[in-house]
């Protein structure tokens, strides 16, 4: 009885004592607000940063780590000559500098020079108490790539963004094109049905998502199930067949077999993924792009390693009915990008849910919330504003 | 011995009479009666009337016995009362044993209860999936995976963990969740205060 006694006295201290040294840790970090996050921009760079607020963040125990939530807003200003069309921050943790880190990019962007505009970044960082801490920020925010309205870019681009903000501002340059020429022939239905008549029901359909870099080491109850390709008329590289190991709701290891159907050589290709479930109810589980130098009329094999596993947005397993894969873009040896045009969307697929989640596109998303909330005046507006930015 | 003017008392006379007597006073209480009527009267009365108890004393004893002639059906009722006796006891001694064992299940339970929701609320939910894997490993039950990048999608947000330190970057809970690359998976939503498409990446190496 006088052991329990004192066992529980000398863990009521250890409580005690761990809950003051949390309490210190955490009272220490909101004094030091600077010591959570850093923002560096070269000193050329054509975007500086002017202020930024921490806002509501907050760090706390959870478990064995510390949870540090950081709701950051900053406000940067074009300090170049040229309009900025996209912009990609690098977020960097320094426990896991090594293997992962975060990006935030803005695309679709309109920032004329030495106009400020707002950046939002809201992050958790959980780091493992007995990770020793060094001198520099726990979160580092820098710029990784400008893209400018003349598709030329600055930036160290160690994220290869400025192939994503170069493939978003295609899309972007097309959606915008197909609306206006909707809007301006009259076609309002069309148009409407484009923009999902104004209801947030019809926004993209969601899923959930895990991606384990590691392969799996267990292949039991592994099936194959091969992979169907969908193909855009002008595409210059098409997918001819390809393969898969499936699980429940895993997809391991898929390849596919493409072809060099132009005259050009290719540097790299951004191969989508459409998933159906179980229920027949297809998703675009996104694009991958890949390094691969494809001579002109040669066939390449693309494969993804690791294992990607599919939920449903409340977290439960979706399993796999089938697999397929389409051509999302293409770069050329040249440094041009091909991206599939509206009437290659409309001719891929009879079914009319595929095709609108092939057609969604980041600016189509922005420009149909836009319709939501201020209309077809408000929608008519924004394209006026961009055609008179590009010319 | 008192005695009543040479006459010996009234209660040594009923000891006589029964012959319970010491052998020297009996001898001189026998020489006393024969010389003495009324001593003699006396002693015949107490034999008389001992004569009388134990004659009364056999009718009742002979009435009793009459009452328990049934033996068998005695003997039957007393051992299923024997037995009804046996088994009360046997439920009381379980009555005293059991109801500190169910306490001690109880506490056992309240605190076993305890534990449970401290963990649910207070333990991430990927360290807990953690320690069941390493304890599934541990037992046999799966196979050891080895140690790599894990990138994952959240209601609340996209998350890259490595070494035990997650970085997660929170969007909005509208946000469309896809693959951005062989290594990185991309949230995209429009934010609600500026109106501009935003597409928040995580990247594993």
């Amino acid at each position: 009885m006088s052991m329990g006694s004192s066992m529980w006295g000398r863990l009521l201290t250890c409580g005690r004592l761990s809950i003051g040294l949390l309490s210190f840790l955490s009272a220490s970090g909101m004094d030091n607000g600077g010591q959570w996050l850093g923002v560096q921009f070269p000193a050329d760079s054509p975007v500086l940063f002017v202020s930024f607020n921490m806002g509501p963040s907050t760090v706390r125990p959870r478990g064995v780590s510390m949870a540090l939530d950081l709701h950051a807003s900053l406000m940067l200003r074009n300090v170049g000559n040229k309009p900025i069309s996209g912009l990609t921050l690098r977020v960097e943790a320094e426990d896991l500098k090594a293997s992962g880190k975060g990006s935030v990019i803005m695309p679709s962007l309109n920032v004329q020079p030495g106009q400020v505009f707002p950046v939002r970044i809201d992050m958790e960082l959980l780091r493992p108490f007995n990770v020793p801490k060094s001198d520099s920020a726990l979160v580092q925010v820098s710029l990784d790539c400008a893209l400018f309205a003349d598709l030329s870019a600055y930036g160290p681009d160690k994220l290869h963004s400025r192939r994503a903000l170069l493939v978003f501002e295609l899309e972007a340059k097309r959606d915008r094109r197909y609306l206006t020429k909707l809007l301006d022939d009259d076609r309002l239905p069309e148009l409407r049905e484009e923009l999902n008549f104004g209801l947030q029901d019809l926004n993209p359909q969601q899923l959930g998502l895990e991606l384990l870099r590691a392969p799996s080491p267990d292949s039991r109850g592994e099936k194959p199930l091969s992979v169907s390709p969908v193909s855009f008329r002008s595409s210059p590289v098409q997918p001819l067949r390809g393969a898969a190991q499936v699980v429940g709701n895993e997809v391991r290891g898929p390849r596919v077999e493409v072809q060099n159907i132009s005259r050009k050589a290719v540097r790299s290709i951004g191969m989508g993924w459409i998933v159906r479930d179980d229920r027949g109810r297809e998703f675009v589980a996104g694009s991958s792009p890949s390094t691969l130098d494809l001579a002109p009329v040669a066939t390449a094999s693309m494969v993804e390693l690791g294992t990607l596993r599919f939920s449903r947005p409340t977290g439960q397993p979706m399993m796999i009915g089938a697999l397929m894969a389409f051509v999302n873009d293409v770069e050329f040896a040249d440094g041009k990008l091909w991206i599939p045009s509206r009437s290659d969307i409309e001719e891929a697929t009879s079914d009319p849910v595929l095709r609108r989640e092939l057609a969604s596109s980041p600016e189509q998303q922005r420009l149909t919330e836009i319709y939501r909330k201020k209309g077809m005046s408000g929608l008519s507006e924004e394209l006026r504003r961009f055609a008179s930015g590009s010319n | 011995m008192t005695e009543r003017a040479s006459h010996p008392s009234i209660e040594s006379l009923a000891l006589h009479s029964a012959g319970d007597m010491p052998l020297i006073a009996g001898w001189r209480m026998r020489y006393h009666v024969a010389h003495c009527a009324e001593c003699e009267r006396q002693v015949l009365l107490f034999r008389s009337a001992t004569a009388e108890l134990k004659r009364e004393a056999s009718a009742e004893t002979l009435s009793g016995f009459e009452a328990i002639a049934d033996w068998a059906s005695l003997e039957r009722e007393m051992i299923g009362n024997i037995g009804v006796g046996v088994d009360a006891a046997r439920c009381i001694e379980g009555v005293g044993s059991r109801r500190p064992l169910a306490v001690r299940f109880a506490l056992i339970a309240a605190l076993l209860l305890l534990f449970a929701a401290g963990w649910i609320t207070h333990i991430p939910n990927e360290q807990t999936q953690h320690l069941i894997a390493t304890l599934r490993s541990f037992t046999g039950f799966e196979r050891p995976v080895p140690m790599g990048t894990v990138l994952r999608s959240t209601p609340e947000g996209i998350a890259v963990r490595t070494q035990g330190a997650t970085l997660t970057i929170l969007h909005p809970r509208s946000a469309v969740v896809s693959l951005s690359g062989s290594s990185a998976v991309a949230a995209r939503y429009v934010d609600e205060d500026t109106g501009q498409v935003t597409i928040a990446n995580v990247y594993g190496q």
